[in-house]
């Protein structure tokens, strides 16, 4: 799964999982904290929920919008070395201020697994309802297990991925701002910390910085 | 007295349980620790699982049961709702014979 979208996650049935992302911005000084949730309602069906929280500037309307969205994989195929699955997304964006509007979005995510190369792409379309403007945001997630080069006969170690994703947000009336996200993922069977860069490559050169940490339980 | 003692016998037997099985399952659509994590926490709900062992790397999934259950239509069912693709499940050959 990539750095900027959760989408891609898999949930076994009756799995839960849990994110808590920094996203530190040094030019325009805003740190954020972006909880997600994940559930699954069974193999193909997942509940999945994100909350952004401003930590800097202080002030009001410090909660962002929450994001619901329900993600059904229709197509799977599963084989030795991998799996293709494909998923359509739906649910809505409910806003935590009594004066914003929410939207409605719909999506797909799409993951290739290959021995040890992951990709995983999602896009997601964000129908403004009253005053609020469409949005639509794109990722394409390229993971490359650095560590091990072989995994052991049985049992597990602590893996070691590159990442390297596209990213694009677009809000209505406006050009899309195309990301570029570079960073390092370390996996343990219930943990994952990762971390990464993420550079705009059209419109500014604003980075970021992210910093997160998953449990699956 | 000849019918009294076969039914004790009888019964003797019936309550010995069921020899362990070892199970090696075939298991396509594993990717990562966590699938390796979802697959040990699905078995080990099971009480009748003793020990669950999997292989990323032979896309295999080892278990030691109590006895006959649970059936391979529940192991098939429990590797369905993880999320993986069940392929093959083999009974291995008892290593105390």
């Amino acid at each position: 799964m990539g750095l900027r979208s959760l989408v891609a996650l898999p949930v076994d049935k009756g799995g839960s999982v849990v994110r808590f992302t920094l996203e530190s911005t040094d030019d325009a000084n805003t740190d954020y904290l972006i909880t997600n949730a994940a559930y699954g309602l069974s193999a193909d069906q997942t509940l999945l929920f994100g909350l952004p929280y401003r930590i800097e500037p202080a002030g009001s309307d410090r909660t962002g919008d929450l994001s619901v969205l329900y993600r059904h994989i229709g197509w799977r195929e599963d084989n030795w070395d991998g799996t293709n699955r494909l998923g359509l997304l739906i649910g809505a964006l409910l806003p935590s201020q009594t004066e914003s509007d929410s939207a409605a979005q719909a999506g797909l995510v799409y993951t290739h697994f290959k021995n040890r190369n992951e990709i995983d792409s999602d896009l997601v379309y964000r129908f403004g309802n009253d005053d609020r403007l469409d949005s639509a945001r794109y990722d394409i997630s390229w993971q490359y297990r650095l560590h091990p080069d072989k995994r052991p006969a049985w049992g597990l170690v602590p893996e070691l991925n590159s990442v390297l994703e596209l990213n694009g947000r677009w809000l209505e009336d406006e050009d899309v701002v195309h990301q570029v996200t570079v960073g390092l993922q370390w996996i343990h069977p219930r943990l994952v910390l990762e971390g990464g860069v993420v550079r705009d490559i059209s419109n500014s050169s604003e980075s970021r910085v992210l910093l997160s940490t998953r449990f699956h339980f | 007295m000849r019918p009294l003692l076969i039914t004790a016998l009888l019964t003797i037997g019936l309550m010995q349980p069921a020899p362990a099985r070892t199970l090696e399952i075939e298991v396509y659509g594993m990717t990562c620790a966590f699938c390796v994590d979802s697959l040990q926490r699905t078995f080990n709900k099971n009480e009748e699982v003793e020990k669950v062992d999997v292989s990323l790397e032979q896309k295999k999934v080892r278990l030691e049961t109590r006895g006959d259950l649970p059936s391979v239509e529940t192991i098939r069912q429990m590797i369905l709702d993880a999320g993986f693709t069940p392929i093959k499940i083999t009974e291995l050959p008892d290593s105390s014979d």
